[in-house]
This record gives C-alpha cells, structure tokens and sequence, in this order.
C-alpha cells in the first residue's frame, strides 16, 4: 500500500539522516555545524510563523518578541548560580531566580509554554484586528516584549544582556526538536482541524457558516505558533551562548518572514527549503563582505553589500515569483513514484421556519419591513424579487450573519433571531452563497469534510499526536468515508482530489452544496444556485433541487433570478419589493400577480399590453 | 518646574512631534490609496537626510541649493521605489507589496552602508539656527526649535490647500475612496499615486534634513525608528486622513517628549509608549482619531 | 460608411473566471437615440455595459466608437477607463458610486476632470442645477448624506461633466420611488433632446421601452429579441424574459 510504502521510506530517510548528523562532527568544522544548527532552528520558526500567518492566514509582525521570551526563560533556567550572580552588575538579580536551575529539555518546553502563554493574552485582544492592523500591533507587542527586558534589569540583566550560556543546542538537540515540531505540524495538518485552520483563512464567513467559532480557531492557531517561536528562541540562545535585547529587533521577524515567502506561504515543506535557501545564502554572501582576489586583482570586501544582494533577490522573487518555491504545494514521495471510495440521514417537524414580523434597518435604511413566512417540512421554497428588493438581507437575518431590527425567527421550533451563524448552523441550517465562497486551496473532498468539522470529537491538541489518540485517526477516517459517500451522491467523486478552484463552475456550485450538507442540515438555503449557469445547467440543476430534497430529506428555500427554475422548481414562492413583502402564493399566483409584474418591469406594466 | 525648562520641553516636543507628523502624512497618502504600509518610508527620510549632508558638508554647496536638491533627490527616489517595487505589484494580493516594501526598507538601509558606509557622520549646524534668542523672563530658545515646527506646518498647510483646492488633490481624495469610479472619470490613476509617492517622499526629506540638523548627525539606520514612530502617528491620527497624520505625531511627540521631562525614571520606557497608545487606539478606537471607516465588504 | 453610426459592438463576449456572462452579444448605437439594454438580474446587462467603458476585460470580433467630434472611428476594445472618457463615452454606474466623502460640487468637478476649461465647467455645473434643482441646494453636502434618488441625480450629472457624447446610464432607477422614477426617465427623454446619445440599461423595462429609440432583450448572456421601443412594448415574449413564461 502507498501510505506504507511513504511511512517505510520516511523511516528510512530519518534514519540515514540520524546517522549523518551523528557523524557530522567529523567531517564538518564548527562553522558549518552552526549552520547546519541555524537550519534546524530557522526552520522551526519559520514552521510556527508559518502556522500563524500561511495557515491560518493571521499577519503577525511579533514572531521576534516571542522569541525573545523564550530565549530569556531558557537562558535563566539554564545558568548556573554562579554565573548569574557574577553577570548581573548594574543591578542585583531578583534573589528567587539566582537559584532556579532547570535541565536543558525542561528549560525548551517552559520557554515554549512562557511564548505560548504571552502569545495567548496578545491573541485574546488583538485577534479581533484584522489584516494589516494585526500586523501592525503584533509589531508593537513584539517591541513592548523587547522594552520591557531592555529595563527590567534584576530580571534580564538589561541592555547588557546574557552571557556565557551553556552551549546546549547541539545537532541532535536541534534537529531532533525540528522533527518533532515537523512531526505534529504535518499531522495536525493532515488531519481535520488543519483543513479548518486553511478555512478559516480562506474564508473566514464561510468558515462561520460551517459551524466553526473562528476566533477561538485562530486564538488557538496563534498560541501554538508562539511555542514555536519560543522555542526557537531558546534554542538560538544555546546555539549562540549570548543573548540581549538587540537580538529581537524587527529585522529577526522579517528574516523569518522572508524565509515563509521564499518557500512559499502556508507550504511546510516551503518553510524548510525556504530555512535551508535563506540561511546558507546569508552564510555563502558573506564572501562579498571579505577581500577577493581574481587574476591578481585585489577586490577589497564592501560592508553591506550581502544585505544589498539577498534584498534585491527577495524583491525579485516576490515580482516574479509571488507564491515561493514551493507555492501551497507539499513534497511528498509519491512524486518519485509513477500515478495511479457509505449512507445515513435523519429528521420531522411540520413547520421548519417561521418568521414573525421580522425588520431589519441600517442606520435609518429599512432593508427589510414586516417579513412573515412560514416554511413547512419538505417544502421548496422561492425568494424572488427585482434587484435591490433584500433577498440576501432575508438570508442573512436566517442565517445569523445580521440580527434582525425586530421580530422572532423560529426554527425547528425554537427561537434563533440573534444567535451567531456558527450556532444556526449547529442548530441544523446550512446555506451557500451568492458568489460562491469555496475554500479554493483545498481539495473537493477537504472541503466536505470541513462541513463534518462541527461533529468532530476528538480535541484540537490530540491531532498533534495522532499515534497516540488514535480517535483522530479513526474518526478522520470515517468523516472522510462520509464526504467521499457524499461526494458520490452528488456526482463529484471524480474530483475528488482535484483543487476546488480548479472545478468547472457547475460542478463548484454543486460543491458548495455538497458542503452545506456534509453539516447534516434540515434545512437548506440557497443563494441563486442558477447564477451564471446556462440553460441546460439550469436544467440539470433543477432536477438536482428536488432529488437533494427527497434524498436528504431536506427543506430549502431558494433565491434566484432564473425565473425558469423558479417556476418549475418551488412549491410556493415569496416576493420581496424594495424590503417589502408583497406577494406570496404557487408560481401560478405569482405569475398572474399585477403587483408582482409591476415589481418587475415597471409600473402600468400590468396594464399594458407587455403584461 | 520651571518656565524656562518647561519652553524648552515644550518646543523639543513640538519639533519632535512636526516631524513625526511630516513624515506620517507620507504614509497616510499611501495607506489611503494603496492600502499599502510603506516601510522604506523611513527609508526614504534617511535618504533626504544623507542627501543634505553631501551636498552642504561634502560638496561644500549653500545650504538654500543644498537642501533643494536633496529633495528633488529623495522625490526621485520616492518616486522610484513605487515604479520599481510596488507598480508591478498592484494586482497581486496586498501582501505581496508588503513583503516588497520590506526587502526595499533592507535594501536602501544597506545600499545606504555600502555607499556612505556604516559610520555615523556628524552634521555641521549652520550657526545662526543655533544662536539662541533670549527673552526677558529668561527663556531661551534656539532658531531651529522654532524653524522646524513653522516648516512643518507650513507644508502640511500646503498639502492640504493642493488636496482640498486642486484637481490632481480631488482625484486623489477620490482614488482613495473608489478606484473604479475615480478611473470612470478620466483620472489617470497611476500618475496620481506617483503623485502620492512624489509628495510624501518630499516631506519625508524635509523631515529627515530638519531632523539631521536637529540631531546632528547622520547614519544608515536613522530612518527605522522614526519611521515605525511615524506610521503608528498616522495610525493613531486615522490612516488616510491628512490633518491625522499631523495630529498624531503631535501627540507621540509630546507624549515621548513630557512623559520624560515629568517621570525621568520612566526615560526607558519611553519607546514603549507610542506601542501602548497604538495598541490602546486600536482596540478602542481602530479607525483611528480623525480617520473615517474603511470600507468593509462581505 | 453610415455617418449615423457611434458604437458598433460585434460578438462580446465577457466571462469572470468559469462563468460566461455574455455570449456572442452584437449591437448598434446611432447618433441621437436612446437605446436600452433590459432584462432580468442577472442576464448580464451591467457586463455590457461596463465592457464598454473598460471596466472590464471583454472579448469582441469588433467594439468600435465614432465621435462625432472628427467621425474617425476607434476600437475601444482593451483600452483603459480613463481612455474613454477623453473620447466621449461616460458612465453612470449601477449602484450611482457616489463619493461619499467629497461634496456634491466636488462630485461634479471631479466629473469634469479631464476638461481645463474653468468658464465651461461652471456652466455645466450650472446645467446640471438646472436639470435638479434639489442638488443645488445641497451643493456644500457631502454625497453621503444625499437620498437615494438624489444620489442617483448626482451619479447623472457627473457622468454629464464630461460633455460625452454616448452617455450611458446603469441602471438610474434602481432603488427609486415611483415619482421619482418618472422624473428621472423624463430628464433621460431632456437629455436626449439636446442631441446626446444615450444607452440606458434597465431592469425596469416598461418605462426603458417607453422613451427608448430602440431595445435589446438580453437573457442569460445573450441578446433574446430586439426591436424598436413601441415594438417590444406589444411583445409579450419580453414578459416571458423576465417571468419565465
């Protein structure tokens, strides 16, 4: 089997690198097991920061601050008494950390966690922010990090910084926690919760409407990247035995930054070729800095000039190759090798929805006055209306993305009028999108199994390590069978593999509702599903409708303009005029309307011959 | 405290503060078009910086065509930093131009080591900036301290009245609303952000001169903290908005400035206060003091 | 060659990434006529008509305008925005994209942008106070706070400010009471009179077929039926467009 055969070859692969690394030390001098070292630790930021911003799609200026965190924490654990009280000259050290003292190991995991639990009050506040204003204050934590050890002198020693700190970080210590850290990320990505963290960067209003709380998603993205980099920070400090606050300036966020764009965003293997690329090239450029001779001529070395060189390649590679070496791409084995698919369903409540007298305004602009609708179990229902009637406004006030001004929305019963979309959708609606909002980047099938994500048992932290919880494992696999079962249902099991964004249109708007049910809805709302299809989709399409119906078991209720469909497709239908709900009836009524024609095409339509 | 110290604070925090603010306003124009942070904007303030230096100390030329050169000198550049790193950029996604703007800030910092190498070069104040005025309550205050904070409102003054007076100044409060509708009405839309980097490169290189003469001295780096001061100035006074920017790094430069002057155990921290009140802003009040919200679209 | 003629449009073709939006839609506009462009949400009225002004990328065998002003004829496929308003096309969009933050006199001048004529543009300004007087009153207001219809009044006379010569209006009464979508289809009928070109994209057919010279049905992308206004008013084919039959 494939997953066997990649299993055995990675074992193999660790296990010759092991053995290159045991015996590095005699063929390599101490500067290049240094860089080797750098590697490794490069490489472990990158990954976190990589987590935080390529992944989850978070732009964090503040990897540098929590390096700094780390590197303080290890550094002071790890100091002997001795050498403490002999480096703290300005002011005395604070008497309780002159003796704590902690093994090297120990020392790694308490600066991750000390990173982690800064990187979790950062998070709780500044999450809220979006884009570049993210940035911007994770920028400025970062150097309120490095102010504060600047000055706390009896903690940190102050400006002069800390010496003589044991070099632990070996090549083992280093690429051994590269491997464990490479180890959890890939699985953690690989299950599931990854795909959710790639969702909620695609597409964070999506995501919601899959049932899944975005901000602790990202709280818990972020928190788990400042381990990372605090750890990396405890490790550069044992590698080069010196730290003080200059070490954390911005500039070492931008190294890593540079080093997760030259591989490519949100790539793991990007981050390690782009850690492998960007710190020997920094190494290898310091020949530009040294003299030279070539053919006798003396070419003295110009300081400077390795900074100049490796930003001119940066901006380059950002202009002509934006998305990195790797791109979103991952290795794996299977490039070596030449190419080469279950049912249950549940409900029953005569009425599903009601809405009572619902308003919805913005600012002093009513979009919506006085919506009464009753939608009874297995019904297709229409939403129709000329251009600007508020349509997506009733959908959204459904679906929880807008609190109605006034009045109740029941359903299955129960009053939903105000709940987040992430609870209506738990309470069992599910809906797709005018514009289809796909997560582009995953797979057909990842994007089904986003949609199971609000079912999941298994915690976040057990696909860290799903050798040891096998339940992610096991369940993984059965949400998998599940989309693949539904996927085949919807005639899209071929695509499975494929790239969302890569489908055909027709078949994405089947996708997204493909997606929409893997959340097991009773009810279905969809946003012209028609939009953009020409008239044999729409053919097809309302065929489809109505067997999602009879084979889910669902109710739907329906916007679009393709008035062929409509017609055809819906059991009863309501029309919405400038916010106003003036008709409802079968599509017979609706057809004969006066008021509904003059909706359409213009007053005294009704009377004129037109009509 | 008395009279004499507190005019004394209360100048350097003006100077300070019209400097934060001259250069803010260049990251304002930008982030108000593009949606782009500039960092080589601190970049492009060192530069005006060196330029002056050469052209007065090394080149020996009158400070009047030294100082004019260097801005048409440190415009050029301005100008050629968007042409070069940003333009090809204008489609792809926003961080693709922020990366760039970063590799650009590391390239003219170093390019700035290689040619003027690391070495901080003191600047020769011209003397009569330095002469102090003496006043009869036995307040003192040197020319300079007065210059810089007049220069910059005079030019803020300036930049206001071509925004708010003008056609190009229409289009370009236009473009930073609505791109597509400003474009429908003829406006060549690249010439006006060249216009926007033009502008704000110019101020940045008065700023960096002042500053220069201020502390005098010039080195490579010189542009960084300023510049990240500077952008969280614009932040805070409402990014986009003009009157903001100058407002904003009015108050950093007396908050950094008087924070001192009344807590002088507190000197260490001082970096740490424009952070806090940029983080405090953003959480309470993120459109910034004067800045109006950005559109937001589902 | 027919003098008459001002924009030829052969085989546009418009799609945004998988979904094709117009198909193989041809049209004709002559010197002095309203013409429309109607159909339901969705058929892909706004894709023509912002192809035409280069809002967006379009594929055509032929998209070529002749000004009256020197009767050369230019392909305008591919050229930018900004290009068309110098040759004499202006747009009032969908949705009137009105600068909430200038004034109404600055929405105006903006509108004139490409013009240096001082004397001239303030004598436009003045027309287009003639044609809606409430928006004189607000000239100092900034767009924000002006009404959806006045809004609308501002979104036609800044496409006005240019002096073009094919003047075409998305949708103007989109949104509006119906008193005021008289009013405004009267000012379309004034507009016209004093001799520029108008192409009206309507979703408010019945009105559009009344003042319109001559009318293009679209459905799903492509053209369904065309005729003159008073034809396509007697059709009841047009209803079916819209109501599906």
């Amino acid at each position: 089997m494939k997953s066997v055969r990649n299993l055995i070859l990675t074992i193999i692969f660790v296990i010759l690198f092991a053995v290159f690394l045991e015996k590095a030390p005699e063929f390599l001098n101490g500067y290049w097991q240094r860089i080797l070292n750098l590697i490794a630790i490069n490489a472990i930021l990158a990954l976190s920061l990589n987590l935080i911003y390529g992944i989850t799609g978070m732009f964090s200026l503040g990897h540098a601050g929590f390096m700094a965190i780390g590197a303080y924490v290890s550094a002071l654990l790890v100091l002997s008494p001795a050498q403490k009280s002999a480096m703290w000259i300005l002011e005395d050290i604070y008497p309780f950390l002159l003796n704590v003292n902690a093994p090297f190991v120990v020392s790694l995991i308490l600066a991750g966690l000390a990173a982690a639990f800064f990187g979790l009050l950062v998070a709780l506040p500044v999450l809220r922010l979006g884009g570049d204003y993210l940035g911007i204050a994770t920028l400025g934590f970062a150097e309120i990090i490095r102010i504060l050890i600047t000055n706390m002198a009896p903690l940190t020693n102050g400006s002069l910084g800390l010496k003589g700190i044991p070099a632990y970080t070996t090549l083992f210590m280093s690429w051994g926690c590269l491997g464990i850290v490479l180890l959890c990320t890939v699985c953690m990505l690989k299950s599931n919760f990854g795909g959710v963290l790639r969702a909620v960067r695609d597409d964070e209003v999506a995501a919601k409407m899959m049932g899944i709380n975005t901000f602790k998603i990202k709280v818990l993205a972020f928190t788990l990247g400042c381990f990372g980099g605090g750890l990396g920070g405890a490790l550069m400090g044992n590698l080069i035995t010196t730290i003080d606050p200059k070490m954390f300036m911005i500039t070492q966020t931008y190294n890593i930054l540079m080093i997760i764009v030259v591989g490519g965003l949100g790539s793991v293997t990007g981050s390690i070729i782009g850690s492998f690329l960007v710190t020997t090239m920094l190494e290898w450029l310091r020949f530009v800095e040294n003299p030279i001779t070539i053919f006798n001529i003396n070419i003295p070395g110009i300081p400077g000039m390795r900074m100049v060189i490796f930003s001119l390649l940066l901006i380059m590679v950002i202009i002509f190759r934006r998305e990195g070496i790797m791109g979103m791409r991952e290795f794996s084995w299977d490039i070596f090798f030449p190419k080469r698919k279950i049912k249950d369903f549940e409900s029953k409540t005569e009425t599903v929805l009601e809405l009572q007298d619902v308003k919805l305004k913005f600012g002093g602009l009513s979009a919506i006055e006085n919506l009464n609708m009753k939608i009874r179990h297995w019904e297709i229902v229409g939403l129709i209306g000329p251009n600007g009637a508020g349509k997506t406004s009733a959908f959204n006030v459904i679906s929880g993305f807008y609190k109605p001004t006034s009045g109740t929305i029941k359903f299955l019963g129960k009053s939903i009028g105000g709940l987040s979309p992430d609870k209506v959708c738990q309470a069992g609606m599910s809906r797709t999108f005018q514009n289809i909002r796909l997560f582009g980047n995953e797979t057909v099938l990842q994007n089904v199994m986003i949609g199971s994500r609000i079912r999941q048992k298994y915690h976040w932290w057990m696909s860290l390590l799903p050798f040891v919880f096998t339940d992610v494992i096991k369940e993984d696999a059965e949400v998998r069978a599940q989309a693949m079962n539904l996927l085949d249902q919807l005639g899209l099991d071929a695509f499975a593999d494929e790239k969302a964004s890569s489908l055909p249109y027709g078949a994405q708007r089947r996708l997204e509702i493909a997606r929409a049910l893997a959340t097991k809805p009773r009810f279905l709302l969809l946003d012209e599903p028609a939009a953009g299809m020409n008239p044999q989709e729409s053919e097809e399409l309302m065929k489809f409708i109505r067997r999602l119906r009879d084979e889910f078991d669902l109710t739907i209720l329906l916007i679009e303009h393709d008035m062929k469909v409509v017609m055809n497709v819906c059991d009863y239908i309501h029309v919405l005029d400038q916010g106003v709900h003036i008709a409802e009836g079968t599509p017979e009524e609706i057809k004969s309307n006066p008021k509904v024609i003059e909706a359409y095409l213009g007053a005294g339509a009704s009377e004129g011959s037109a009509a | 405290m008395e009279l004499n110290i507190f005019v004394q604070h209360f100048i350097n925090a003006l100077s300070l503060g019209s400097l934060y603010g001259l250069v803010a306003v260049g990251y304002t124009m930008v982030y108000g078009i593009l949606r782009l942070i500039n960092f080589a904007h601190g970049d492009i303030f060192m530069l005006g910086a060196y330029f002056v230096y050469f052209a007065t100390i090394v080149y020996k030329l009158p400070w009047a065509v030294g100082v004019v050169l260097a801005i048409i000198g440190t415009t050029i550049c301005g100008l050629l930093v968007d042409r070069v790193a940003y333009k090809p950029l204008r489609e792809a996604p926003r961080i693709s131009a922020l990366i760039s703007a970063i590799g650009v800030s590391f390239f003219i910092e170093n390019f700035a080591v290689v040619v003027f190498t690391g070495m901080p070069r003191p600047v020769v104040q011209p003397p009569i900036l330095m002469k102090p005025i003496e006043f009869s309550n036995g307040v003192r205050l040197i020319p300079l301290g007065i210059l810089v904070p007049v220069v910059a409102f005079l030019l803020v003054g300036a930049l206001l009245w071509l925004l708010y007076k003008t056609k190009p100044g229409l289009a370009m409060r236009a473009i930073s609303f609505d791109i597509e509708t400003t474009r429908m009405m003829g406006v060549s839309v690249n010439k006006i952000i060249a216009l926007a980097f033009g502008l704000g490169s110019a101020l940045a290189a008065v700023a960096g001169i002042m500053w220069a003469l201020r502390y005098p001295r010039v080195e490579p780096f010189m542009g960084m903290t300023p510049g990240i001061k500077a952008f969280i100035a614009a932040v805070f006074g409402g990014i986009g908005s003009v009157p903001g920017a100058m407002i904003g790094g009015l108050i950093l430069g007396f908050v950094e400035i008087m924070s001192v002057a009344f807590f002088p155990t507190l000197s260490g921290y001082k970096d740490a206060f424009a952070f806090l009140l940029l983080i405090m802003i953003l959480l309470f009040r993120p459109t910034g003091l004067l800045g109006e919200k950005l559109e937001d679209k589902i | 060659m027919d003098a008459a003629k001002m924009l030829t449009i052969e085989k546009l073709n418009v799609s945004y990434g998988a979904i094709h939006a117009v198909r193989d839609v041809s049209l004709e506009i002559k010197r002095g006529e309203i013409v429309t462009l109607i159909g339901a949400n969705g058929a892909g009225k706004s894709s023509v008509i912002r192809s035409i002004m280069g809002l967006v990328k379009a594929k055509a065998d032929e998209m070529t305008f002749i000004s009256p002003r020197d009767d050369k004829p230019v392909s305008i496929l591919g050229k930018p925005a900004e290009a068309h308003v110098k040759l004499g096309i202006s747009l009032s969009p969908e949705g009137r994209k009105i600068l909430p933050h200038l004034t109404v006199e600055e929405n105006l001048n903006l509108g004139a942008y490409i013009r240096d004529d001082v004397k001239g543009i303030a004598e436009d300004i003045e027309y287009v106070y003639s044609l809606f007087p409430r928006l004189k009153e607000r000239r100092r207001q900034k767009g924000s706070t002006l009404s959806g219809g006045e809004q609308q009044m501002l979104a036609v006379g800044r496409a006005l400010m240019s002096r073009p010569d094919l003047l075409m209006l998305d949708e103007p009464s989109l949104g509006l009471a119906p008193i005021l979508v008289d009013e405004v289809f009267g000012i379309i009928r004034e507009i016209n009179a004093q001799g520029r070109t108008i192409l009206l994209v309507e979703q408010n057919a019945f009105a559009a077929l009344k003042v319109a010279h001559k009318a293009y049905v679209l459905e799903v992308g492509s053209v369904s039926l065309s005729g003159t206004g008073a034809e396509l008013l007697n059709n009841p084919k047009v209803r079916a467009a819209y109501l599906g039959g």
